[in-house]
């Protein structure tokens, strides 16, 4: 029983439930890193990181928070954690912090993470908030990777940084520029509610 | 008593909550970054010191030990600039900075005994357009202005054939400009640095 329940809370975000192409959130990040595959990855492992971790903690204390104050502790560990990914990125991968600018301290402002606190976290266990920050985090992956692999492909002819098409491509250069990001994701978000999500309403 | 204990409730002990998260996240977070800072600090170092290697068109390997080694080997640092001697002559490498789209842009520059022919140029930090203007930091873009002098002339990607002109970025045109209008400072700098003119 409380396996499925835990199935459940891991599968939702990744289809019914996702948090890009359903509640249409964190849409910023989505639309500013994802010209490039690299600088994908690595937002999105630390959006990952920063949802699962701080709706952990966040369900650990939900019973000592007073709810007055409720968001402000919620940034104040949502924020903890980014700036330890910040931190570790500058000491270990500084090329990719390099690369990435400003991008990582916004994951702070990610929709998605204080939206699992606030509707998952405060009123679960640890276990499964951990499990649903978690998949929230890959829903917003495999999403976000999807995009990045479109862009950079027809925006640069390459992927992760490698040339794939040959020199006959004419880089479109509105698929790096923001303007891109907002078509493709359209494209995705309707290619995927009229097929998937379709067949799931009408079942 | 009950009003005493509401005020409690509703007072003090949302005040003593959020202090004491305040300290945890403080103290975890600033711990990291003392116990990382020696190691950010060398990678920044690094950053730069490659930046001087690559600007003076000196051979190295690209990690952070071969970086160190090429720099105490061949450069020599001088007030506000660096030098590098060998079977070329001196090289000089000024470091430079200007506008650019978002931020600013921070280059290092090799110039021959003329103060005037380029020996490379190399990106320190910039906040440019990844993908678009971010792509200066691209060696082919770079690579352009060795052995050439300013003021450069940019031309569509692709096409620069005479000796001042250099490819532009397609679609970053005004990181382009930017960076011309950098370049275009280099010989009037390097006599102010290092003539002290």
């Amino acid at each position: 029983m409380a396996k499925s329940k835990l199935r459940k809370t891991f599968l939702e975000p990744l289809g019914k439930n996702n948090p890009v192409f359903v509640q249409i959130l964190g849409i910023c990040s989505t639309l500013a890193v994802t010209n490039k595959v690299q600088n994908t990855v690595v937002m999105t492992l630390g959006v990952t990181f920063t949802t699962a971790l701080s709706a952990w903690t966040i369900s650990l204390m939900r019973n000592h928070i007073p709810s007055r104050i409720r968001m402000m502790v919620e940034t104040m560990v949502i924020a903890a954690f980014v700036i330890i990914v910040d931190i570790v990125l500058k000491a270990y991968y500084p090329e990719m912090w390099k690369q990435l600018g400003p991008y990582v301290g916004l994951i702070i402002t990610n929709c998605i993470i204080m939206g699992r606190v606030e509707a998952f976290a405060l009123n679960n266990k640890p276990l499964p908030s951990l499990v649903d920050g978690f998949a929230s985090g890959l829903g917003y992956t495999y999403v976000l990777l999807s995009i990045a692999v479109v862009r950079e492909l027809l925006g640069s002819g390459s992927i992760w940084g490698i040339r794939i098409l040959g020199s006959w491509w004419t880089n479109w250069s509105i698929m790096i520029m923001p303007p891109g990001g907002f078509f493709v994701l359209a494209i995705i978000i309707w290619v995927i509610r009229e097929t998937i999500m379709k067949e799931e309403s009408h079942a | 008593m009950s009003v005493q204990r509401s005020f409690y409730k509703d007072r003090i002990y949302p005040l003593i909550f959020m202090l004491i998260t305040t300290v945890v996240c403080i103290l975890l977070t600033s711990g990291l970054h003392l116990y990382t800072l020696d190691r950010a600090q060398a990678n920044e170092l690094s950053f730069t010191r490659r930046a001087i290697l690559e600007a003076a068109d000196l051979p190295f390997t690209n990690t952070t030990e071969g970086i160190e080694r090429a720099y105490h080997e061949q450069i020599t640092e001088m007030d506000g600039y660096y030098t590098a001697s060998g079977s070329f002559g001196t090289r000089y490498i000024i470091p430079l900075e200007g506008p650019g789209l978002w931020g600013t842009i921070s280059i290092m520059v090799g110039l021959g005994e003329d103060l005037q022919t380029f020996s490379g140029v190399a990106i320190v930090s910039q906040n440019e357009t990844p993908g678009l203007g971010a792509r200066i930091e691209e060696k082919w873009f770079t690579a352009q202005f060795k052995g050439k002098r300013a003021p450069f002339i940019m031309v569509e990607e692709g096409t620069a054939s005479a000796s001042q002109e250099v490819d532009a970025i397609t679609g970053a045109t005004r990181t382009s400009e930017y960076f011309k209008n950098l370049t275009a400072r280099v010989p009037a700098e390097a006599q102010r640095i290092i003539r002290g003119e």
